[in-house]
Parts: C-alpha cells; structure tokens; sequence
C-alpha cells in the first residue's frame, strides 16, 4: 500500500489498546443486567401475537391473581406514571413514546401489557395469564401494494413525526414533506430534481434499469435491551441504569413522558453490549413507567426473542434505479424510487437515503423519490449509516452493470465520477471535505482488485470465483459537546464525560488530553458520568463522538494548559506566553531548571491557604461543519454452482478516516462494520409468513455471520482531513457497514454473469438467479 | 424460564422409577443444550426435569468383542467425533456428531439427546440409520432394543412409553469394503442447522455394490430412508451416473416441506444433488 505521510504527534496517532479492554474480557464490566437493587421486581412482556388488531378486552384478573405478581402494567395505567395524570402512550406517533399498544396493536410483537412479578419465573407465569381479545384488522405487509391510494391504513392516522431517531446519525438540510393527516401509508415523501432526464439519457450509450430489494435487518448487537428503574416515593427521586447509545437521550425522554423534573431524574448508561444505531430507548421506557406505577425497583431485561420481535431493526426496501452512462464512462443521468418499509412508525430513513443516492456520483440529470411507507412490519431504528447499505446495494450494482456495459474498469468509472469537496449534494448543499476519490484509488491499487484475473482464474466446473468492488460513505451527524477536566493531586488528569463509550473513545480521549498536556494516556483517566454528575453531550450516534466530544476534550485540555501556564508563570515570576509543557511539568522556556511539576500545581491550587484556584478545565464545542467518510471494499469470493454456498476468500476495507487518533480502534470499528455488512450480504434477513409473522425469532434461524464465514479483512487506512474534526479526525464508526453487501452483489456478478438482485444472496437465490432452481 | 421440578437419580433404575412416577410432563435432560434452550423459550413446559447426569451406565464409547460399536447415551457429540474407531470405521457418525453446533455445544451435547429430542434435522440421526445402528431401551418392564429409526414417530416425537430411556446405540460392524459418509446443508459454516442432512453406508465387494444405506435428514416427518434409492444402487459400479440418478430417485422418496429454512423446490434440489455427492464419497471410502 502507499504510505501516506501522517502528521506527527507524541500520543494521538497511536495504537492504544482500550482502557476498557480488559474489564471485559475479564467479564467485570457492569452491564444494566448485571444491576441488582433490595426489593426489585422483575418484568415480563405480554407482546402481540397479531399484527394488526384492535384490542376488544384485556382481563388481568388472572394474571394478578398469580403468586408471586405484584402489577400488570397496561397502557390504561400509564396515567399513573406520569407525575401530572397525562397519558404518554395517548395517541403516540413515535414508537419510543408507545411504551404499550393503546387499543390498537400495529405489528405482532409489539409490547401490551408488562407483568411485575416478586421473581422472574412468577413474571413470565403471570404474563401467561393476561387474556387479551383481538379484532383482527387487515395486516399492510407489501411496502409497494401499501402506497397505492386504495390499500388498508397499517395503522390509524397519528398527527406529529418525531425524527429523534433520523437526526441522532445524520445532520442534513433536507426535512421531507409529511403526508396531510395520514390518510395513506406514505409517512415521508422526498425528491430531489437536477437538470433534464430525457436530455441525460438521450446522450448516454448505454442504460441500465434495475429494481433491487433489501431485507429488514437486526442490528445483532450482543447485549439484548436491558434497564433497571427505581422510584423512590419519599424523595420522588427516579434513577434509571439502562443500555444505551444515549443517557442525555433517555434523560430527555423520560422527562417529557413522565414529566419528571430532571433534578429528580438520574440517568445512568451503563457499559453497552452493542448498540449500532439500536439502542436508544426501549426497555428503559416500559421498566420506569413499571417502577413509578409500582413504586418498586424493576428490572427488565428482553429476551433475544424479545429484541428481534420488538425493538428498532432497520429497514428493508425496494430501490428502483434507471441510469446512462457514454462509451467514455461519463454518467449522464439517474431515475431513482427509494422506498424504506418504516414497519409500524414512522423512522425511516428515507430522505438520507435519497440524498446520498443521489449525491456519490456527478450526476448532471436526475430524479429521485424516496419515500417512507407504513406497515404492519416492526418498527423500524437506526443502524449504522442507516438506509445506506440499501442504496449501495443498488447504486453500486448500477454502476458496475454501466461499467461493464461500455467495457469500462468499474473502479476507473467510479473515479471518473464521483463526488469531491465543494461539489454539490442533491440537496445543493456543497459537500465539505470529503476523501471518496482517494479512497477509490486506494481500492484500486489494492492487489485483490490489481490481481483478480489471477483469482478467477482458479474457477474450476463448480466453484466460480469472483472479485466486486462497491464505494459508499456516510454524512456524519453534528450535535454540540461539553466535558470537564480536573487536575488530580498526583499530577494526573481526570476527565468526565457523559457520552456512553461504545466503540472506544474514551481511549482516544485519554490521548488526545496527553497529547496536548504533554502526559503519558496512562495519566489521563476518563470517566463517563451520569445525567446529573456529567455535562451534556448527545448520543454516541452518527459516527460523530470524536470528532465532537473529541474537540471538547481537546479545548478541556488547552484551558488546563493555560491555567497552568497563569500559574506557573506566577511562581517563577515569568511570563505565561515563555510557559512550555515538559514530562509532566511546566517550565520556562528555554531553563528547564526553572519549572513546576503538576504534582506541585496541584498541591499549591488545593491545600489550605492556597491562592489560587483548583485547576478545572471546560471544553464545549458546538459543531458546524460534518466530516463525512468514505469506504470503498473489494470483497473475493467462491460460489459454489451446486449448492448455491458463497464462501469469502479475501477481503479489503480502504476508509477515509481523516487522521487516525487510535488506528488500532479505527480499524476496530472497519472490521466491525465489515463484518454487518457481510451479514446482511449474505444471510441476515427478517422472514415473515403471508400473515405476518416473524418466522425466524431467533439467531439459530436469523442468522449473523460467525467467525468462520468472515475472512481475513485488510483495513487499509486513508488519512484526508476533516475541517474540523480534531487533528483532521473524521466519523469512522459508520461507512464501513455500508458497502459490503454491494461488494458481495458485485464479485457474485463476476463470477458467474448474472446478478442476484435480493439481498442477502443466500444459497437459494443464488440458485435461482443461476437458473437451477424454478420458482 | 417457568418454574419446573428437578430430579437428578443416581443409578438408571431409580431415573426410570422417578420419569415413570412423574409420568407424561417429565423429560430427561441431557447435556440440555437444545432442552433448555426450547425450555426458557417456552416451546416446551415440562413438570419435570429428571437429570441424567448421575448415571454412569450411560456413559462410554466403545467396541465390543464382535467389532460392533456401542455408544452411550451420555457420549458427548465431541467423544464420539474424536473417537478414533469411530472416525475410522463409522465415519457417518463421526462426520454428523463433529458438525453439531460449535465446541462448547459438542462438549454438553449428548448422542442420546440428540436422537430423542427426534428432530429431523438431528446430525447424528441420518448416520446412524445408515449404518443400522440399534437403540438399547430401559424401562420399567425392563430392557428392549430397536432399530434407531423406530425411534422417531414424528417430529419431536418418540415412541418410547413413559419411564423409558435410551441407555444406548449399538452399531453392527460395517463388512469388509464398507464406507460412510454423512453431510448437510447449511446457509452458514457452522454454528448452524441442517436444511438437509444426507448420510449413506455402501459395501463395495468385487467392484460392484453388495449394500446400500441412503438416509435423509430434514426432508421429512422423521428422518427417513431412501430405500429405492438404495436399491437402485445393487449390483452396479459406482459411477457419477449410478450415483446422480440415485440422487434423483432419492429427491422423489423425500416429502419436504416450506419452511424458514428452505423450501421444498429447494430441498428436493438439495437431496438429489447431496444424495449423488454422498454416495460417490461412500464408494471413494470403502474403496480406500
């Protein structure tokens, strides 16, 4: 690979194993699960079994009378939650705030009652027992028959649109139009238009139109939805321990649901089993309003069921796509329908999805629609890039087909065209700086892709090997950041933070503040406080922790620095702009006999008598400018031609990650992201029978990828700076999901000439698309 | 996880007296990595567990004096898999028991539960049928023995009478030019279930075939035998043609159904195509 100069620096930049590493692999890190508090009760969900109904009774009696059952909880009593006797779950329009089914159930799963039981066993007998009626009402389950005017309503029309989910993973100017009223599955429609589509096709040499189909998928995090909640009457105080991506966000929730004032209200997010776009708010919900309504500790943890039926999987969709491209591979125009099936609520990510479509590539003619739909599918969340690994799926596969097509080198088609800094989105926002053309260079010099006549060469009668290539990225979202800095007694630092630590950053952090301290990381501790100990900062989402509350910490660090310097300068009678940084002491430029160490300015800032102020730093940003991320990924695979079975053999993630602080986590968050986007390539799908039901409620027959279909993965690091993520840094949590099923799609193609346009491609549509199987 | 009883006796008589007195809603329990699993879904909801883990007359692998093999109930998927007789001269079994889940599954995953929990997809159920394994039965009129296959009366279904238990599978040595084989589709490369699980035994004497075995795994009620399939095979050499229209007379004795895993166009495909595979690779072991 080439090596790219990298700026130098004493502790960013360096591969740091997490500080966190160690307590869980040791199995001592605290997950919500893991919180046990006198008195707890344990919860037990009562789902639909229907995917559309309206509930006719609901008879606890049964139930309540159970030993061991304390409460059952249904919608009807969450007026007994709140603090003012309003009902939250009244006409919610988002899921979050539809803690239970109010009178009408809009996808089987979705949670009814809860049952509070002295003991896990009495929980789940009594959750038996609580008789609800149903009158079915037809179940919505096409996404395409759901927007055509005369189809059933998946759900009775709510009126606001809450777009919590939406804005957590991406910050862009475009907001789609909301359908009037309701009165049509079509929650969100957004187009984008941009000069004239006959011309653009009439100059093409070629076109290809497609319609591409992506499955609803779990985000497979490890660690199902959890929270404990306790009520204490007496003080009226209410402390949540919770997995989440976003304590701040859960605060806020909890607050406007229960009206509860956030000085009673503690927050605590826990060590996260995964989260990937998943894990915002659910359980901690259902578990506070149980506990308020109890007035006892509860304890609810989902069982893996529980989370594929019930919590926030991410869309699947339908991508139509017409497009042209000249003999001399310039693109000339793009048609595209992006449909995201949102499930029950409204979530989906249908106007990033139909931006970024629209926005890789220069094109100079396009139109593309994208919208929402409503069904009586589950309701849909974030994941990673949510809704980009659908429209690569289908954009990449587009621009591979217009390639080959006109007898082009698909990387060199992509290079030709794709977007750099300053050209303008569909939205006719310019993009900010934005490495896509050197991370396709970087793909296209990588020997998976320069030596690929040399791999499908060892194609025999059955197993035909392949080579794709797929390009995608992600925006970034932008949330303003806050976190304090404290200089320790010993001379070491500690730093608190309130964003959860999901993939590594506090590690990073810990580099950045020894980097501009001049500190060994092992001096630095950060700690991730709760909602009342820690200052705000927004949900670990939208692949902007770093580069947001790493600026934070970075600013934290100058202030320190700086009271440091007043300080010292003082003592040695000198001048704070001579002050310099040296192994942990501040000298005077130029004598370093003349220097304080920061044990001493420690000591001289506490002790009693002293005369000057305790050194606290602050740093709080708000952020402007996104640092978007591109991937390009060369996936090498083997199909075999009779049992339809991909085997991957090689595989490559090049990711502009603007300047690496922890390569080590960056490549981290590269494999990780590859290794969902192999999932969802291949094998991750939401089955649901003609009546829908979710078939396959469980990983043995949802199945994620294990260690042994995962090949080896090449993270190859590209260092374009960011405007103003510190040191250049960019938003790498992200694109790395979002182009391996497309790479797989690709190298499928090229191994045996013909495309599988329904992803995943598992063994069954691999033999269709190969013709040895009827349908 | 309901509530349930919990027994564990420590000699085979008392377990048979104790799942006799708790009747129908008693279950013995194994290595319990599919039993527990379907019990904390709530797929089953026993009265009773009566653990076997107490009783060492279930334990072992080994062969007789007469070169036939005997496997304990108790035998560990990993024990029999790594069993050099086994691997050597049943090969079938240890080709289905080495594919069960992953390692800490095989290590807890028991031969006797895997059999009895009579799903038809079961790894080591195919091989043994074809290799005309017996079951040993306990209970309390005493002891009976069955072929393997009369086992099974549908799927999570056994026709063992209350009180009974499988104390072991005694498998007749394979004669002289015999091979084994077993093997399954799966979507993943481990960790995963058989959308069809295909296992032969072939006796090659003077070039042509003296026997044939053909039993098929996820295509049916229980797991069954293709038997004009093997019948097809009698008399000829074993070639690719021989083994692919055995292949196709095995898809026609399948009876698959649609399910999550696959469907029966699939399946069918699967046991034609497996089929054929399998009985080359049983005729290449006999013959090596």
């Amino acid at each position: 690979m080439t090596t790219i100069e990298r700026p130098r620096y004493r502790a960013v930049g360096e591969r740091e194993p997490r500080l966190e590493g160690l307590h869980k692999v040791t199995g001592r890190s605290v997950y919500a699960a893991d919180v046990q508090l006198p008195g707890m009760l344990h919860a037990r969900l009562v789902l639909s079994p229907h995917p559309h109904a309206r509930i006719t009774a609901l008879d606890t009696e049964a139930a309540l009378g159970h030993p061991g059952v304390v409460a059952v909880v249904t919608a009807d009593d969450l007026a007994r939650a709140a603090r003012d006797g309003s009902n939250p779950a009244r006409g919610a329009s988002n899921r979050a705030d539809a803690l239970f089914a109010d009178r009408e159930v809009v996808f089987a799963g979705q949670p009814v009652a809860a049952v509070l039981g002295e003991s896990y066993a009495a929980a789940e007998e009594g959750a038996e027992l609580v008789h609800v009626e149903y009158e079915m009402l037809p179940a919505v389950l096409d996404m395409e028959a759901a927007m055509e005017p005369d189809s059933p309503l998946a759900r009775s029309p709510v009126s606001d649109i809450d777009h919590t989910e939406e804005d957590a993973h991406v910050t862009i100017d475009v907001r789609s139009e909301e359908a009037e009223g309701r009165a049509t599955n079509i929650a969100s429609h957004v187009s984008f238009e941009r000069g004239d589509l006959d011309e653009g096709f009439a100059r093409a040499d070629f076109t290809v139109e497609r319609s591409y189909r992506a499955a609803l998928v779990h985000q497979g995090y490890i660690e199902p939805h959890a929270t404990v909640a306790a009520y204490d009457a007496a003080t009226g105080e209410v402390s949540v321990w919770t997995s989440t991506q976003g304590q701040f966000h859960v605060r806020d929730t909890l607050m406007r649901l229960f009206k509860l004032p956030e000085t009673k209200l503690r927050v605590v997010g826990c060590e996260l089993g995964g989260g990937f776009g998943g894990k915002m708010i659910q359980s901690a919900t259902v578990a506070t309003a149980c506990a308020l309504v109890a007035e006892r500790p509860v304890k609810l943890v989902f069982t893996r069921r529980e989370d594929l039926l019930a919590a926030t999987p991410t869309p699947g969709s339908v991508v139509r796509l017409r497009s042209g491209i000249t003999s001399e591979g310039d693109l000339t125009a793009l048609e595209a329908t992006v449909i995201y099936d949102a499930g029950a609520f409204p979530g989906a990510p249908a106007a990033v999805g139909s931006l970024l479509i629209s926005s890789f590539y220069r094109w100079p003619n396009l139109r593309t629609d994208g919208y929402e739909v409503l069904t009586n599918h589950v309701s849909v969340g974030a994941i990673r890039a949510p809704g980009i690994h659908n429209i690569t799926h289908a954009l990449e596969q587009q621009i591979d087909a217009m390639a080959r097509g006109v007898g082009l080198d698909p990387a060199d088609v992509r290079l030709r065209n794709a977007a750099r800094t300053g050209d303008l989105m569909a939205s006719g926002k310019p993009f900010p700086s934005i490495g896509m053309a050197e991370t396709i260079e970087a793909a296209a010099a990588h020997p998976i892709w320069t030596r690929r006549d040399a791999a499908r060469a060892r194609s025999t009668e059955t197993t035909k090997v392949g080579v794709g290539l797929a390009v995608s990225g992600w925006l970034g979202g932008l949330q303003p950041a806050s976190c304090e800095l404290m200089l320790n007694s010993d001379g070491t630092l500690n730093a608190v933070v309130g964003v959860m630590d999901i993939s590594g950053v506090n590690t990073s952090f810990a580099q950045i503040v020894a980097e501009e301290l001049a500190i060994p990381v092992e001096s630095v501790s950060v700690n991730t406080g709760d909602t009342r100990t820690a200052p705000y900062a927004g949900i670990a989402a939208g692949s902007k922790t770093t580069i947001t509350m790493g600026r934070a910490l970075r600013e934290a660090a100058i202030d320190v620095r700086e009271q440091m310097f007043a300080i010292a300068a003082d003592q040695l009678e000198a001048n704070p702009a001579d002050m310099v940084l040296a192994e942990g002491e501040v000298q005077v430029a130029g004598s370093p006999d003349r220097a304080l160490t920061f044990r001493r300015l420690a000591a001289i800032t506490t002790g009693f008598g002293s005369l000057y102020t305790p050194i606290v730093g602050k740093g709080a940003i708000s952020a402007r400018v996104q640092a978007p991320g591109f991937t390009a990924q060369l996936a090498e695979l083997e199909v075999d031609t009779v049992s339809g079975n991909i085997t991957l053999t090689r595989w490559a993630t090049v990711q502009d990650a603007g300047y690496a602080i922890n390569p080590l986590s960056v490549e981290g968050q590269m494999e990780g992201g590859t290794g969902m986007g192999i999932g969802i390539g291949l094998s991750e799908e939401y089955l649901y029978d003609d009546e829908g039901h979710l078939r396959n409620a469980g990983l043995l027959d949802y199945r994620m990828p294990t260690a042994a279909d995962t090949p080896d993965i090449d993270s190859v690091i590209v260092e374009v700076p960011s405007e103003e993520g510190p040191y250049g840094a960019r938003g790498v949590g992200e694109p790395s999901i979002t182009a391996g099923g497309a790479a797989i799609a690709n190298a499928i193609h090229d191994a045996l000439g013909v495309r599988v346009a329904e992803m995943p491609a598992t063994p069954e549509r691999v033999l269709r698309a190969l013709g040895r199987l009827a349908d | 996880m309901r509530h349930f009883d919990y027994a564990r006796p420590t000699s085979l008589a008392e377990a048979v007296r104790t799942l006799r007195s708790l009747g129908e809603g008693a279950r013995p329990l194994g290595g319990g990595t599919d039993l527990l699993v379907q019990v904390k879904e709530g797929h089953l909801r026993p009265a009773a567990l009566v653990s076997l883990a107490g009783i060492a007359e279930l334990d072992g692998v080994g062969l007789a004096g007469d070169g036939s093999l005997r496997v304990g109930a108790r035998a560990t998927m990993q024990e029999v898999a790594d069993h050099a007789a086994v691997r050597e001269r049943f090969s079938a079994l240890a080709d289905g028991a080495a594919v069960v889940g992953s390692y800490q599954t095989r290590n807890a995953a028991t031969i006797g539960g895997n059999v009895c929990n009579a799903a038809p997809s079961a790894d080591t159920s195919p091989p043994l049928v074809a290799l005309s394994a017996r079951a040993q039965i306990a209970g309390v009129g005493g002891e009976r023995e069955i072929a393997v296959e009369e086992l099974w009366s549908g799927p999570g279904r056994t026709t063992l009478e209350p009180g009974e238990i499988v104390t072991a599978f005694v498998v007749p040595t394979p004669p002289p030019g015999s091979g084994s084989h077993y093997e399954r589709h799966t979507p993943r490369k481990v960790m995963d279930i058989a959308v069809v699980g295909v296992s032969t035994q072939l006796t090659i004497d003077g070039g042509v075939v003296a026997a044939a075995r053909i039993a098929l795994g996820a295509v049916a009620p229980t797991v069954i035998r293709a038997v004009r399939a093997e019948r097809s095979l009698i008399g000829r050499a074993v070639s690719g043609e021989v083994a692919a229209e055995a292949g196709r007379i095995a898809a026609s004795e399948a009876t698959p159904i649609d399910d999550v895993r696959g469907t029966v166009a699939f399946r069918r495909y699967l046991v034609e195509k497996m089929t054929s595979a399998s009985v080359l690779r049983s005729a290449e072991r006999a013959l090596g």
